[in-house]
């Protein structure tokens, strides 16, 4: 055979350079248009709009019930964060160092919550807050978070210790570190890129979280559950620009994770 | 040389932290979901025990089965798409030079991090009534009413795929670029085309990742509230919505319970599933 009949050759390369093509437009056009539609000067929605301004952003950021549900869920993803990082750090360093006969069942114990429907979860949570007469609070919600961030923390900080040279944690203590001080002085800082990751992704989660909080609140209102009371009201302009408020800090934390290169090495726990 | 870190039991006190929060908010409540669905509910009054009023309920009241079926084939529907749609996605990404798979991992990787409810408005923008599409199909009167691309199967077919088909594309992804290409080309040089070798190379090796990928796309789309309930209105009935609506309006736990795990049920069955057929594959 020649070799225009090679494999990947030009037609069936094309064809699917096009088909790929119309995948990405269906997933990136509908946010653009979003974005778009959120600068709208006008008191209705319609694209493209007929003038442009920010007056949406101003009604949203002068807004006391879109400010209080901000802040709420602003607060609650810097307390899970942390939380969540520390939590998650703790259970990935055990399951790297503790007993290898043990680890495949143990970390699948461990990042269970993550195949369990949040609906269910939801369910179930609710019931204990109301059992514990916590629900509507930060008690509820923080633990809740916790259950489905900490997941994302054993697998990126785990994925991370895999690849770790255990030897220079050794030399450190070798010449005399505690332990302690060995993993804090010399592990920390080389797997710093996951920690972040494992953090971003805690951070993301909990301020998009919707149906487990749904469940635990009667008066508070995070974010996610303004937005879809709201929608489920009316649909004016000021949810494209919350929206488009939401994105941006999303977008700017996954392009910090792109760029520094988390999401490729993430190719190991797909796998 | 027998290191003291392969039997190390000591570590695992790390666990300690973890463990502890999942008792209290994984297992308890899981726990008392299955004890509440054997629980009677009468005249709004919840009484323990071992009844099985619900399960009962659930295939026999004529609706609650009816939308089970329904969760379940808008799931497959779902997972179809995400495949037809991922799998391209994946193989091109294997192939293009490394910006290109940058730039293409970030399309893909992004809305994995995008708020679902920002997405549905979006979809909600381009699909409403007088949505784009509606509005510019009006405004060059090329239909007189607005076609109904939501509030249907359609538009939350759609909004769901574009909201987990990252999910699909990842381990895809993964198990296409495990495969050796030296097999795809000493096909390739042997005379097969690109198409034979795709079908009876590529396709076959990544079926780890396919099996990967349909499984966790299945998973998400069943227990999926959000989505349908804005996309769908009142249209769309799925099993998420029914168990929010027994709890939330109608405070009846025991059912609500017992709707729960068969969810986890069809779930569980959808991961022996894929599992049993990974090994069936993987001894051939």
């Amino acid at each position: 055979m020649s070799s225009q009949e090679h494999y990947g050759s030009r037609l069936p390369h094309r064809l699917l350079v096009g088909v790929v093509a119309a995948v990405i437009f269906f997933l990136e056009a509908p946010l653009l248009i979003l974005i778009i539609q959120s600068f709208t000067a006008e008191s209705y929605l319609a694209f493209p709009p007929p003038s442009y301004g920010i007056r949406w952003y101003k009604e949203v950021l002068t807004s006391e019930d879109w400010l209080n549900s901000i802040s709420l869920s602003l607060i609650i993803a810097t307390i899970v964060t942390p939380l969540s990082l520390i939590f998650g750090t703790m259970a990935a360093f055990a399951l790297d160092r503790g007993p290898k006969n043990l680890k495949n069942g143990l970390q699948a114990i461990m990042i269970s919550p993550m195949v369990l429907p949040h609906i269910v979860l939801g369910l179930g949570l609710f019931k204990m807050a109301l059992q514990l007469d916590i629900d509507d609070s930060m008690l509820a919600y923080i633990p809740a978070h916790l259950t489905i961030t900490i997941p994302f923390v054993i697998i990126s900080v785990g994925a991370s210790l895999q690849t770790f040279e255990v030897t220079l944690e050794e030399a450190a203590r070798s010449l005399g570190a505690s332990r302690f001080w060995a993993v804090w002085y010399i592990t920390l800082p080389i797997i710093r890129p996951a920690l972040v990751a494992g953090a971003i992704f805690s951070f993301i989660i909990s301020f998009d979280e919707f149906i487990i909080t749904f469940f635990l609140t009667t008066f508070q209102r995070t974010l996610p559950i303004e937005m879809f009371t709201t929608l489920m009201y009316q649909v004016r302009p000021s949810i494209a620009a919350v929206s488009t408020l939401t994105l941006a800090v999303t977008a700017f934390l996954t392009a910090m994770l792109i760029l520094r290169g988390q999401i490729t090495s993430g190719d190991k726990v797909i796998r | 040389m027998l290191r003291n870190s392969d039997q190390n039991y000591g570590a695992l006190w790390l666990l300690t932290p973890t463990v502890l929060l999942y008792l209290a908010t994984f297992l308890y409540p899981l726990i008392m979901l299955g004890v509440l669905s054997f629980a009677k509910f009468e005249l709004s009054v919840t009484t323990l025990g071992f009844y099985l009023d619900n399960y009962n309920k659930i295939f026999n009241d004529g609706i609650t089965l009816k939308i089970f079926l329904q969760t379940v084939r808008l799931s497959i529907w779902i997972t179809f798409w995400c495949l037809i749609l991922g799998y391209p996605v994946a193989l091109l990404m294997r192939s293009c030079t490394p910006k290109m798979k940058m730039v293409l991992l970030f399309c893909v990787v992004s809305p994995l991090l995008t708020s679902i409810i920002v997405r549905n408005v979006a979809w909600l923008l381009i699909l409403g009534r007088s949505g784009i599409i509606n509005d510019t199909l009006i405004q060059w009167d090329l239909i007189s009413k607005p076609l109904p691309l939501m509030y249907n199967e359609f538009g939350v077919i759609l909004a769901v795929v574009h909201v987990y088909l990252s999910f699909m594309v990842l381990p895809l992804f993964g198990a296409l670029s495990s495969i050796n290409t030296s097999i795809e080309e000493a096909a390739s040089s042997l005379g097969a085309p690109s198409w034979r070798v795709f079908l009876s190379i590529t396709l076959p090796l990544s079926l780890p990742g396919i099996m990967a990928g349909c499984t966790l796309v299945f998973i998400l789309s069943m227990g999926v509230y959000l989505t349908p309930v804005i996309m769908g209105g009142n249209f769309i009935l799925t099993l998420p919505m029914l168990i929010t609506e027994s709890v939330r309006e109608q405070y009846d736990w025991p059912f609500a319970s017992a709707m729960a795990l068969m969810l986890l049920l069809a779930i569980g069955f959808m991961v022996v599933l894929s599992s049993g057929v990974q090994r069936l594959v993987g001894r051939r």
